[in-house]
């Protein structure tokens, strides 16, 4: 898989290889924004925690993490980053829960959260056009804009996704996903 | 009479041997066409396997076989425990 996030955070891009069902390794790199503009390559391995499997919906807890290296202007630091998602969909519904740690040596370290809520307005099948419109909420302790909200439109069929969004602190988010 | 029994049983064993599976597998937690294109994936992937359809509405899976060949029980709750889903039932059809 791989997939673009272009947002008021940065921009991301990572690809990603799942070589057993429940975990996946592949390539991280992000250009941090809206403060320090700091560039983080580093390998990346992602794991399924937990899933539950209920009649209408899904539940997940994944963890995502990485270590490798920082940027800063003429200063490369060690880097290591984690992060948590927990998620629930139905086909009308989608909640999701993120919080992430970031170790950047001594250049920064940050901690922030993301949660997300979702409703699809018609239930589409697997082979039709799916739309959901979505409230992100993004929460940076250590930025100007504490709290982040952005309204956002995701769009996805078969095994692409694209998503369009216009945060509170006036960024456009654009996100895609492409499966192989 | 005798022969033409024989003729019979020996016409409808051929015609079983040689015909394909529609399987229907009901699972739970599909409700992501996004992330059920990894059924898709795997099922196709399948030596024994013709077509694959995803019904989200309905939480079906169909798995249409080739000609003469199967998947058992074990292999279909395995491949679509590895695509992140649980199977709840599995029915059988020519």
């Amino acid at each position: 898989m791989v997939m673009q996030e272009n947002d008021e955070t940065g921009h991301t891009i990572s690809l990603d290889y799942t070589f057993i069902p429940t975990n996946a390794f592949g390539l991280y790199v992000k250009q941090e924004e809206n403060g320090k503009d700091i560039l983080m390559v580093t390998p990346e391995f992602n794991t399924l925690l937990k899933r539950w499997n209920l009649p209408d919906g899904q539940g997940n807890i994944f963890n995502m993490s990485g270590a490798g290296l920082a940027h800063y202007r003429d200063n490369n630091q060690p880097c290591l980053w984690t992060a948590f998602l927990a998620d629930y969909e139905s086909r009308r519904w989608f909640f999701s829960y993120e919080p992430r740690f970031v170790w950047d040596g001594n250049i920064e370290k940050s901690v922030w959260q993301r949660a997300r809520i979702g409703i699809a307005p018609y239930l589409a099948n697997y082979n039709d056009l799916n739309t959901w419109i979505m409230f992100q909420v993004d929460h940076h302790p250590a930025k100007h804009d504490h709290f982040v909200a952005t309204p956002l439109i995701r769009f996805f069929y078969k095994t692409y996704l694209f998503e369009v969004g216009y945060s509170s602190n006036q960024h456009i988010m654009v996100n895609w996903q492409i499966q192989f | 009479m005798k022969k033409y029994l024989l003729t019979m049983i020996i016409i409808f064993g051929l015609t079983a041997a040689v015909s394909a599976d529609t399987i229907k597998a009901t699972v739970n937690g599909m409700v992501c066409g996004f992330c059920a294109t990894g059924i898709e994936k795997t099922f196709r992937a399948q030596p024994e396997v013709k077509t694959v359809d995803v019904d989200l509405e309905n939480k079906l899976v169909t798995i249409h076989t080739k000609q003469g060949q199967t998947l058992d029980d074990a292999k279909i709750k395995k491949l679509l425990g590895n695509a992140g889903y649980s199977v709840v039932a599995l029915v059988r059809g020519k």
